[in-house]
């Protein structure tokens, strides 16, 4: 180099300065832009796709279009669950402070954002909070601040009208769906809810979410970064929403309110402490037809709570406890005891025992099972005490039939010892008592029961001799349900389900239902002959289930009482749990319902026990449903005589008319007024009144609009709560108990006493047989 | 050293001859009236081009913020047509001045820099987030001294290399007067504060030095100076060191400092191969700031994609490689000294632009030659031209032929 060799000679200095200068030339004219390149290349190429996509997401905004969710229809296609337009309105803080006293063009228009206008006119139209609104407004980077969410159109429309009148830039309205229960609290245990982001929070709402939601979808454009649109760019990218399917339910609205009416009736005339479902099932293909929990709840609006849950929660002083009750209370509406909780079936279980005894040929209908009142200590091994039957004097010498007929538990142990421990065993377990029945419905629990070991230990029968008569073990009320109707249906264990049919948007079927048979348990023959003892145990003189009797009807059942054995040793309390199961036709079992109420009062003046409780109730449902499900009546000559009769339209017609069409019906006529012809009469044609009633009719008077304080019928017989009406004004119509059993008493009215009721009212009771008290 | 002294007296009756020469050649040109012939066309043409290209891309990167701010999406755009009409004009007459011209005008330019840059933080005016004065207010635009600085640092270098020629090799001739200027501007640069110019100016300085013959092993001496002085800069000034965390990591501050070159990376990421097409670029609506200025070539990238980005540096590339065509075949020293400095004063703008975009060098404030928005920074860049199409006209080369074009 020079520098080493010394001073440079002229000619080295230029030929130095040369080779410098044509450095310079390819370091600045070539090296550099070869660095640039490869920067470049790295940017644009090889990391273009990272860029782009970060560009691309500043660049966009996207706004949903929400999918709407499918509508869940009841078995007729009546609406359960619907969505419907609702609204979203929401402020842009950074629009706010971009136009707050800019007068900033946007296009051809002037806004002039106020955030105390904005936030006080929200407030007036909407009710949002105002210093919550002026707070969001703060946060000037961020473009949605949500201010109310579901609603109306209505009121849509008087915020965009605020907008247009004020010139407001940053206030908007989207659209977002909302989720209506045309019957309010009908099935709601079934049907569920969806939480605030319309997602399923319970029933088939939550289980279905998947398929009830759709897809939402989104329009995509470009903006610019203060939000308005780019100048030359229209880019805009649609991709539709996938609307949700639309579900039929299996469950039918006219049953499930049917069903509902008389769980509240039960509830209120018994004064259940706890909680009560009911569930009818079509024995034959395992559909719910309703199923209902006392514990019932507004759709509408889930979080709500009864006035007198939110009086006793607003006690509690402490506000997280307060909080804490809130939440608590909410949950417990929400519970669905019919398929989550579990109890004690108690003699419901008799039904079970039978079909097994029958079915291993252990036992015939012509069987004998002597009681006296108990097993003595130590003849069941490993039972150190006595088995006592409920009618401590003893049923004497019956057989099968009768045995079922008094619910007798000494009969019934000793079927399931000559049964055996093993096989009986292995039949619970085949009537799908030790599994979960699978029923499309969230939080189905599972059953308790002893381990194999233990129930088959040969040193200790007396867990079989228990769960004979369906004690020491503890099933859900689906499941009970489901094994009866196996034991009803020609021996056909069915899978429940709710839901029959999916429809997708575009109205393809992309699930149909088909009854799942789980496992054959019984034979037919077994099955038809437990039918129809449950027949003898409603319908026969001495049954217990007498008050389920429908006239017209082969209405089969069993009771079953239970107290709350471990409950009892913790606390000392006594608490019951009455049930009742029914099956109708008896010679072709249609439809199962079985009502489970826990916890009666003594205070209700009835005898606890499912036959005085529980029957009555599904008695009256089955008088319901059994016609709406198209079963025709075939009456005995002597019922015929006793039923209800149905008031004619009388008016216009002459006296002797009215007193021949009335005497053809079984019911008598009191006549008022001297005219020709009927004008007015009570009770409105069309009421239900007990036969051998006497109607009023007004001859060319009117009926007297007075009203009538309802008295006290509980306790009297047919004729004397008929009587006692009749002189007030007022007509008698009964169910429960056959009016034939002799000493059938009233147990209940469905209006109380005390009550003000129009002249002319119909009171109607609830007949109970009172003959055969016990728990059974 | 010792062992060589005597070669070094041996040589010098030689030196002193040769030199003499060639001040005697010099001195001849400067005061003869020199045949000039045409300017170097390809040099001019390839400005028109680089120009052509730049305005329009202040078109399509300015419109949707003017459109948004004045209204009129061409305002911005107008403003730089007419600065670069204006400009081509200047163009052309300085091509029309003797070189003697420019070496006459060194010192006093170079002095009325110094007066400039002094006053300029007292009675200039500051811009937008920087908050440095270095603009001066001339009623119908502003101007930045440290632009005129560079040129006058270039003719100065110049001229003061061929005053000392022979004695460029010593310390006192060949690096204490450079030192002196060139610490003396960066002074007056660190009162404004003004980073870029400050590297720009000491880059130019030195690559005139090199390019003059001042021994190599003083600029190993001047980087080990500079990277001391850089280190201490960015450790110990929070302005600078903060600049280098976010050059490392952009996203560690992407609402505020990050949020220039994170942008800038958006858009230069966004164009691909072939870019989404000219003014369809999208960063450009409020997203990228000083999308116009010095991030104009983002937009570019965005717009035109890997290629058409490639193709403009190309022809920057054959812009400074005819630059240094011209430098070495100028007539004299001082000439090839100015093109020199004046192509790589180029280069090195159109390097630190697109490193500064692209997050290869730490964002600061260096503009993109005939591309960025801004009147008097393009009339200087264009007038720069004219100072090497005016030295091209003295090339001995074309002067032969044109005198033969003129024989037949």
């Amino acid at each position: 180099m020079a520098g080493s060799k010394g001073v440079p000679t002229g000619q080295r200095t230029n030929k130095i300065i040369l080779g410098r200068t044509l450095f310079l030339a390819v370091v600045c004219g070539i090296v550099a832009f070869i660095v640039l390149g490869v920067k470049l290349y790295t940017v644009m190429i090889r990391d273009h796709d990272y860029y782009e996509e970060l560009a691309v997401r500043q660049q966009t905004r996207s706004v949903t279009v929400s999918a709407s969710r499918g509508t869940i229809y009841d078995a007729n296609g009546h609406t359960l669950a619907k969505s419907a337009t609702a609204y979203t309105v929401f402020i842009s803080p950074h629009e706010i402070e971009l136009y707050h006293n800019k007068e900033y063009k946007k296009g051809e228009k002037v806004y002039n954002d106020e955030p105390t206008l904005i936030a006080r006119e929200l407030n007036r139209i909407l009710g949002a909070d105002y210093d919550n609104m002026l707070e969001q407004m703060k946060d000037t980077k961020s473009w949605y601040k949500t201010v109310a969410t579901k609603i109306s159109a209505e009121l849509a429309d008087e915020v965009r009208k605020f907008k247009s009148d004020y010139s407001i830039a940053g206030v908007h309205i989207e659209e977002d769906s909302k989720r209506f229960y045309p019957y309010g609290s009908l099935a709601c245990h079934v049907i569920g809810f969806v939480g605030t982001d319309n997602y399923g929070l319970e029933g088939i709402e939550a289980l279905y979410d998947s398929k009830l939601e759709g897809t939402n979808g989104s329009v995509v454009r470009l903006v610019a970064s203060n939000g308005t649109e780019m100048l030359f760019e229209n880019y805009q990218n649609y991709n539709d929403a996938i609307d949700g399917s639309d579900m039929t339910l299996t469950l039918d609205s006219t049953i499930q309110s049917i069903a509902e009416k008389y769980l509240r009736q039960a509830m209120e005339a018994n004064m259940i402490q706890n909680g009560g479902c009911v569930i009818v099932m079509n024995v034959k293909t395992g559909e719910i037809l309703a199923l209902a929990n006392a514990n019932s709840y507004d759709l509408n609006d889930p979080w709500g709570l009864s006035q007198e849950t939110l009086d006793e929660i607003a006690l509690i002083e402490d506000p997280e406890e307060r909080s804490k009750a809130i939440e608590d209370a909410q949950h417990a509406q929400w519970r669905d005891m019919a398929v989550s909780d579990t109890y004690e079936p108690g003699s419901v279980f008799k039904i079970i025992t039978m079909a097994i005894g029958l079915e291993e040929g252990v036992i015939t209908e012509d069987s004998s099972f002597p009681c006296h009142g108990s097993i003595p200590a130590g003849q069941i091994i490993g039972r150190k005490t006595a088995l006592n039957c409920w009618k401590r004097a003893g049923h004497g010498d019956q057989n099968l039939r009768e045995a079922a007929m008094h619910s007798c538990n000494v009969a019934f142990a000793n079927i399931g010892l000559k049964i055996g421990a093993d096989t009986y065993y292995d039949y619970v377990k085949a009537f799908g008592l030790q599994e979960k029945t699978g029923i499309d419905l969230s939080g189905e629990s599972g059953s308790q029961w002893w381990s194999d070991e233990i129930f088959t230990n040969p040193l200790n029968k007396s867990q079989l001799a228990s769960a004979s008569f369906g004690q020491t073990f503890n099933v859900t009320p689906i499941q009970m349900i489901t094994a009866v109707s196996a034991a009803v249906n020609g021996g056909y264990l069915m899978e429940p389900y709710i839901v029959k049919e999916m429809k997708n948007s575009d109205g393809d079927v992309i699930y149909s239902r088909e009854p799942t048979v789980v496992r054959q348990v019984i034979s037919e023959e077994t099955s038809a002959l437990v039918a129809d003892i449950l027949e003898s145990v409603v319908g026969d003189k001495g049954g217990t289930g007498s008050n389920a009797y429908v006239p017209g009807y082969r209405v089969g059942g069993k009771t079953g009482t239970t107290t709350k054995t471990a409950k009892e040793i913790a606390t000392g309390v006594r608490e019951y749990m009455v049930s009742f199961c029914g099956i109708a036709p008896a010679d072709d079992p249609e439809v199962a319902v079985l009502l489970v109420l826990d916890n009666p009062s003594k205070e209700s003046g009835i005898y606890i026990g499912g036959g005085q409780m529980a029957a009555p109730y599904v008695g009256k449902i089955m008088g319901e449903i059994l016609p709406y499900l198209g079963v025709e009546p075939i009456y005995e000559p002597d019922e015929e005589a006793l039923l209800d009769v149905t008031v004619p339209r009388l008016s216009g017609v002459d006296r002797v008319t009215a007193r021949t069409k009335a005497s053809e019906l079984g019911i008598t006529v009191r006549e008022v007024g001297d005219g020709e012809n009927v004008t007015s009469q009570l009770p409105v044609p069309g009421a239900q009144v007990a036969a051998g009633s006497q109607i009023i009719l007004y001859f060319s008077e009117t009926a007297p609009g007075d009203t009538v304080t309802v008295p006290d019928l509980t306790g009297k017989s047919v004729n004397q709560a008929r009587n006692t009406l009749q002189n007030l004004g007022l007509f008698l119509d009964t169910s429960g108990a056959s009016p034939a059993i002799s000493g059938v008493k009233i147990a209940s009215q469905a209006i109380p006493e005390g009550s003000q009721v129009p002249y002319g009212a119909v009171i109607n009771v609830t007949l109970v047989d009172n003959s055969n008290l016990g728990m059974y | 050293m010792n062992v060589y002294g005597s070669e070094q007296n041996s040589n010098g009756a030689e030196e002193t001859r040769t030199y003499a020469r060639e001040e005697l050649r010099d001195r001849r040109a400067e005061s003869a009236r020199v045949e000039r012939g045409a300017f170097d066309v390809p040099f001019f043409l390839l400005t028109l081009l680089i120009l052509s290209i730049g305005v329009v891309m202040v078109l399509s990167a300015s419109f949707a913020r003017a459109y948004f701010k004045d209204g009129n999406g061409m305002s911005i755009f107008i403003r730089q047509l007419g600065f670069a009409l204006l400009g081509i004009v200047l163009m052309l007459f300085l091509s029309r001045l003797p070189s003697t011209f420019y070496r006459r005008m060194s010192v006093p330019l170079l002095l009325a820099t110094g007066v400039m840059l002094l006053l300029v933080p007292f009675i200039g005016i500051g811009k937008s987030e920087v908050g440095a004065n270095r603009w001066f207010n001339l009623g119908f635009t502003t101007f930045q001294p440290s632009e005129i600085a560079k040129v006058a640092i270039i003719l100065s270098f110049a001229h003061i290399i061929c005053l000392n020629r022979g004695k460029m090799h010593t310390f006192r001739y060949g690096v204490l007067p450079f030192a002196i200027i060139l610490g003396a501007t960066v002074v007056l640069l660190f009162l404004e504060p003004h980073l870029s110019a400050s590297v720009i100016i000491i880059g130019i300085g030195a690559i005139m030095m090199f390019a003059g013959g001042t021994r190599w092993w003083y600029f190993a001496v001047g980087i080990g100076v500079v990277a001391v002085a850089g280190f201490v800069v960015i450790n110990f000034f929070p302005y600078a060191s903060s600049r280098i965390t976010v050059w490392r990591d952009p996203w560690s501050d992407p609402q505020n400092k990050g949020l220039q070159t994170i942008q800038s990376l958006y858009a230069i990421g966004s164009g691909g191969l072939t870019g989404l097409g000219l003014g369809q670029g999208r960063q450009k609506y409020m997203y990228l700031p000083e999308e116009h200025n010095d991030f104009i070539f983002s937009i570019v990238c965005e717009e035109l994609g890997f290629i058409g980005a490639m193709l403009i540096l190309a022809l920057f590339s054959l812009l400074i490689i005819r630059g240094f065509w011209l430098a070495l075949h100028a007539k004299d020293r001082f000439g090839s000294l100015v093109i020199t400095g004046i192509t790589s004063l180029l280069a090195i703008q159109v390097f630190l632009n697109v490193a500064v975009v692209t997050n290869f060098f730490p964002c600061t404030g260096i503009s993109l030659p005939f591309f960025s928005y801004g009147g008097t920074a393009l009339l200087i860049q264009l007038g720069e031209m004219g100072i090497v199409l005016s030295i091209s006209r003295e090339i001995p080369l074309r002067k032969k032929k044109s005198e033969d074009g003129e024989q037949k």
